[in-house]
């Protein structure tokens, strides 16, 4: 049965008419599949068929060790957005657990915003990224019915985009309790910075610079 | 009426999830049902000339005037119930319309007037605005939207003061949004406190996962709508308690339990892991500004003789204003001075559409 509904699709092919450079997804899933893997692929596998911008791999944990070694994939399911074509650029941005929900949009914001090539970020944030000598990563944790975690999630992939520095994950929190536990987690949205640093809710970019900074 | 989110916050997702059984259902039905929700928004185009927060009489009378000037304007507001016009059960001294009629008639008839002219209307709760981009963004519960001007009409039910251990412990049980949060109190006791629409639908989606809800309302009895006190007194994982007052919130790395207090009874310790607060007080509401305005000491913003803040194109009006008669006209005037502002902020240009002429 597909998940997406007609009248999605629809909305979906209307919006990708507008995409102008080639994206690939990647996702990582598993021969016997996780909880969630299968949806997860099938949903990639139905959004790659919408646009011919859009192109979709798909690889199995276990068999394709060192390919997730590569992308530095170490949990599933996994998806990744990234600069496609002739010319492939991955820029960090990191799906973990399926993106269903609220989450789905961020799948879309983040299709849309890498074939735009422009994170739309402010000036102030850019001019941070662009100085950055150490790595940054995020981990942003979510929940499928969390209305404002979309928002803390694409923040974090739009500086993953800005600066080769930042990695950001989505971090789905009920399919990785290890990591909810391990960054005790029990409330979204929660974003872990450098492993240190917490900011709870969807802040605005003033707000999030500023932890940045003292991550890093 | 309102425009329906395929996912209102407050609304009807609790008579579709009503027959989940765990959170596998749950998640399976977020594949089947919820994958187009935020995709409605997606396809739209999100720019305004004008955002109003707050649907109140002040929020709402500057919706007709903005409206009728042909700004794109839109209004987001949380719930009928949730502003003072709103939860007052009868007012008869608003000039021309005699009464006594309710409080949340009277702002339908404000709405409605202000749809007629072309504004839109969304049921969402504003978390966060960001004044610093060009245009500036509001952020909703459900979506992010960009305006020109936007004119603050939140009223002032904000809470005066959180209690002791609430603060350090948020996101370690100490919870506003149970949709957001309820997946991690599964098969555990958590209190929910207050005594509105808010607070008994959040309750509801708790059940879903809490082994026991503690319903604590600070008041003697309900300000929420029948159906829901109904549902709510009814549920066999509620345990509903009238008139306590809540203490603190204990517990040292997590949430181990609310101090409460019942009228004319000794303070108690219940032991819970999830504390979700849904309480109200008589404070100007601006938490969502996120301290990008200044305020006084007493959390009141300034304007000056036009609404406008200390902020460009970022305007205040009604009960938010400390300084001004919290009468609903009041507000309603202000909305009016604050919409011609607007108008002339974006066009340059000081009038407005008016009919006597
Ligand atoms: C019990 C009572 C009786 C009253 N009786 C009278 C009377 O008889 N006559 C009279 O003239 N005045 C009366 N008043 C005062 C009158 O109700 C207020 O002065 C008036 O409602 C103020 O209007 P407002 O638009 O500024 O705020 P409100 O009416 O409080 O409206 C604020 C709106 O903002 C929304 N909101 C708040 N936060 C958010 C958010 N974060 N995101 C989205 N939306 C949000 C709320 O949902 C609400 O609809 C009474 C007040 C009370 C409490």
């Amino acid at each position: 049965m597909a998940l997406l509904q007609e009248a999605d699709r629809k909305v979906l092919k209307e919006k990708f008419a507008e995409l102008k450079n080639p994206v690939k997804m990647v996702v990582f899933t598993q021969e016997m599949e996780c909880q969630y893997c299968k949806e997860t692929r099938q949903l990639a596998e139905e959004v790659a068929e919408l646009s011919d911008m859009i192109t979709l791999e798909v690889y199995d944990f276990v068999k394709h060790q060192e390919i997730a070694e590569e992308y530095n994939v170490d949990k599933i399911p996994a998806t990744i957005i990234m600069t496609g074509g002739d010319d492939p650029k991955d820029y960090g941005i990191r799906f973990y657990g399926i993106p269903s929900g609220y989450e789905f949009s961020s799948i879309i914001e983040d299709i849309m915003m890498v074939a735009g090539g422009e994170t739309g970020l402010g000036a102030e944030m850019k001019a941070w990224a662009a100085a950055l000598d150490k790595p940054v990563h995020l981990q942003v944790f979510v929940t499928p019915t969390c209305p404002y975690c979309p928002r803390a999630v694409l923040m974090g992939h739009q500086l993953a985009m800005e600066s080769d520095m930042i990695t950001a994950d989505m971090v789905e929190a009920i399919e990785f309790p290890h990591l909810s536990n391990k960054y005790a987690v029990q409330g979204v949205p929660r974003t872990v910075i450098n492993e240190t640093i917490h900011m709870e809710g969807a802040a605005p970019e003033p707000m999030l610079l500023a932890k940045l900074k003292q991550a890093a | 009426m309102f425009r329906e989110l395929q996912f209102p916050k407050h609304q009807s997702y609790l008579r579709d999830w009503s027959n989940l059984e765990d959170w596998t259902n749950l998640k399976k039905m977020n594949l089947n049902m919820d994958l187009g929700m935020g995709l409605s928004n997606l396809g739209g185009p999100k720019e305004y000339d004008v955002i109003i927060v707050g649907g109140g009489p002040g929020g709402a009378s500057a919706a007709i005037y903005t409206a009728r000037a042909d700004l794109r304007t839109l209004v987001i507001d949380k719930g009928l119930t949730a502003g003072a016009l709103g939860i007052t059960a009868k007012i008869s001294n608003y000039p021309g319309v005699p009464g006594p009629i309710a409080g949340a008639d009277l702002v339908e008839i404000m709405r409605r007037q202000a749809e007629s002219f072309g504004a839109e209307f969304l049921t969402d709760k504003v978390v966060g605005v960001d004044l610093s981009s060009h245009p500036k963004m509001v952020m909703a519960g459900t979506d992010t939207f960009h305006a020109k001007a936007i004119i603050l009409a939140t009223g002032s039910m904000g809470r005066t003061n959180t209690v002791k251990g609430e603060a350090e412990l948020l996101g370690r049980g100490v919870s506003y949004c149970a949709t957001c949060d309820g997946a991690f109190f599964r098969d555990k006791p958590v209190a929910v406190i207050g005594n509105n629409d808010e607070a008994i639908e959040e309750a509801l989606f708790l059940t879903k996962f809490a082994s026991r809800i503690h319903l604590l309302v600070p008041t003697p009895a309900f300000k929420a709508r029948q159906v829901l006190t109904d549902e709510i007194t009814h549920h066999p994982n509620v345990t509903i308690q009238m008139g306590v007052r809540l203490k603190e919130i204990v517990g040292e790395d997590q949430v181990e339990g609310v101090r409460i207090q019942p009228r004319g009874g000794e303070e108690t310790v219940l032991p819970v892991n999830g504390a979700f607060v849904y309480l109200q007080g008589g404070q100007p509401i601006t938490d969502y500004l996120m301290g990008q305005v200044e305020t006084t000491e007493a959390g009141c913003l300034s304007v000056d003789a036009e609404m406008q803040t200390s902020v460009p194109g970022l305007y205040a009006i009604g009960d938010l204003l400390c300084s001004h008669i919290k009468q609903a006209v009041v507000a309603a005037a202000d909305g009016v001075i604050a919409a011609v502002a607007v108008d002339k902020f974006i066009h340059g240009r000081n009038k407005i559409q008016t009919d006597w002429k």
